[in-house]
């Protein structure tokens, strides 16, 4: 399918969504976007992209317009190249109190689950739920767990949450329901820059145990 | 100059501009839940529409003002008193040094805004002032005002007094007719929802409104893929529940979309409280487009920096 003939539909009376599907050519298409021109929100979804537009400027007709002559002129070709993020982390103990109950449920031991998540390739699928809230896609199938039954008031910056599929990384501390594993040592949060979270939707993750004792 | 927080009620925070353009990071827009009633209190005490302001959640709410200052109150119907004397809200209020102000309980709506002549003190944070408590950024220290903070202002006093014109005071009551476009998820041929009544339950925040009601159930109960979700978005979950989200809302979620109130009208969710009763009225693109159109050239009439 070319990128001209993706479905646009109204997302309320100031977006509009993008059903592009899953996969990197949302990240196209965000790319894409924010390089041509301004929208006062560009927020790729599991499976589609969302863009707001300013209706005191234009109308949602002109806005479809303007969406679609930026798809036609291709994406294939935006360049853009996913970046690629090592981060260190410590896995169980206080900072991972969940690992040892979940390494005990899948009947592995505690070294072969984190061997499992460093030879993951995982991608930011989508950021979302609270500030800097990265879910990573690309987990292998067979690490199977399921969200705490009873959410943590609070989870500490840095956090790794892993349920079936995804690993969750909360860049800030907040409320948490995901059960924990382990936390990074690198800052997925720098107030002081521009720019403050680290990670960005596309982007190519590997989480390697920190040499750091 | 300085304030004195005697009593902050129920919640009180600092709220400035919306924080935009980081809702693909998860950041939330923050900002006033009813931000005309905000802009129509900087108006009167001639500070620019998204100056920070105090938004105060139902009241009772008491201040000490340490020296002259000008006030000016809107938002949810309360009672305001300084020294034991009622004062209106709508109006430009001129204090003393020490003067206190006391508010009652809110009878109808859910916020009042008390801004102040002086430039009240907020850390910015990602572009905005605005406190955004469940990361506890901005405002004042990131969090809600306490008993015995003192916040203080750069004084400035002397303006004129002035009056929110009448066609512009938010009918503050206990229902509410929201204007609504169909949501990504409406059920096709769905026709209900324009003569139901819905209603507010006290699970209601800055984040979103817990809404009951006869909502449309979907053929496939369970989650979709998370995709975005804005401040007006009503989600409806597997259980038939609605939740309506406010400026704090979360950025993105996997309930059905069912529908979006319009631009012109989600300033008025701001004020909703637990027990209201609440329409949706399902409007077309053309009339949301209308709508906003007619009430931002009304409110333009007075404040010519506001846009909705």
């Amino acid at each position: 399918m070319s990128e001209g003939a993706y479905r646009i539909i109204p997302c309320g009376d100031d977006a509009l969504r993008i059903l592009c599907g899953a996969g990197d050519i949302r990240y196209q298409i965000a790319h894409r976007l924010g390089s041509c021109d301004a929208w006062p929100e560009i927020i790729p979804g599991k499976s589609d992209l969302t863009v707001a537009f300013d209706p005191h400027m234009e109308t949602m007709a002109a806005a479809t317009d303007r969406v679609r002559e930026a798809l036609l002129a291709g994406v294939g070709g935006s360049t853009h190249v996913p970046r690629r993020i090592e981060l260190e982390a410590r896995f169980g103990g206080g900072e991972g109190p969940d690992l040892a109950a979940m390494a005990e449920r899948l009947g592995e031991s505690e070294t072969r689950l984190i061997e499992a998540i460093e030879a993951s390739r995982l991608q930011v699928d989508m950021l979302g739920f609270t500030p800097g809230f990265a879910y990573l896609a690309g987990l292998g199938p067979a690490l199977i767990s399921e969200r705490l039954r009873h959410p943590r008031a609070r989870v500490a910056a840095g956090s790794i949450g892993l349920i079936t599929g995804q690993i969750g990384l909360y860049a800030l501390d907040g409320p948490g329901g995901w059960p924990i594993i382990g936390r990074v040592t690198t800052s997925l949060f720098n107030r002081l820059d521009a720019d403050p979270f680290l990670l960005r939707p596309g982007d190519e993750v590997v989480i390697l145990r920190s040499a750091a004792v | 100059m300085s304030l004195r927080v005697l009593d902050p009620g129920i919640q009180c925070t600092v709220q400035a501009a919306a924080r935009d353009g980081l809702r693909h990071a998860g950041v939330p827009a923050c900002g006033p839940a009813d931000p005309v009633s905000m802009a129509l209190a900087n108006r009167l005490v001639g500070k620019p529409v998204a100056a920070p302001c105090l938004e105060i959640t139902f009241g009772p709410a008491c201040f000490r003002f340490e020296s002259r200052t000008q006030i000016a109150l809107t938002g949810a119907r309360a009672t305001a008193r300084v020294g034991g004397v009622e004062r209106p809200f709508h109006t430009t209020i001129s204090l003393k040094a020490g003067d206190m102000l006391e508010l009652g309980p809110a009878s109808a709506g859910a916020r009042i805004y008390l801004a102040v002549s002086g430039d009240l003190p907020a850390d910015p944070f990602l572009g905005s002032a605005s406190t955004y408590l469940p990361a506890g950024f901005g405002g004042h220290e990131g969090r809600a005002l306490r008993k015995g903070d003192h916040l203080r202002i750069a004084g400035i006093d002397g303006l004129p007094e002035l009056e929110t014109p009448h066609a512009l005071r938010l009918p503050v009551s206990a229902s509410y007719a929201l204007r609504a476009v169909e949501g990504p998820d409406w059920p096709p041929g769905t026709h209900r929802l324009t003569n139901a009544v819905y209603r507010v339950t006290p699970r209601l925040s800055r984040m979103g409104a817990e809404i009951d009601g006869d909502f449309p159930s979907f053929p496939d109960a369970g989650l979709k893929p998370s995709a975005a979700v804005f401040p007006g978005t009503l989600q409806v979950t597997p259980q038939g529940r609605g939740f309506l989200l406010l400026p704090d809302g979360q950025t993105t979620g996997g309930y059905r979309h069912l529908l979006q109130v319009i631009r012109a009208d989600r300033h008025l969710m701001g004020q909703l409280r637990p027990g209201d009763s609440l329409r949706f009225l399902m409007c077309t693109q053309d009339q949301a487009e209308a709508a906003l159109r007619a009430k931002q050239v009304l409110l333009e009439t007075w404040m010519p920096d506001f846009r909705l």
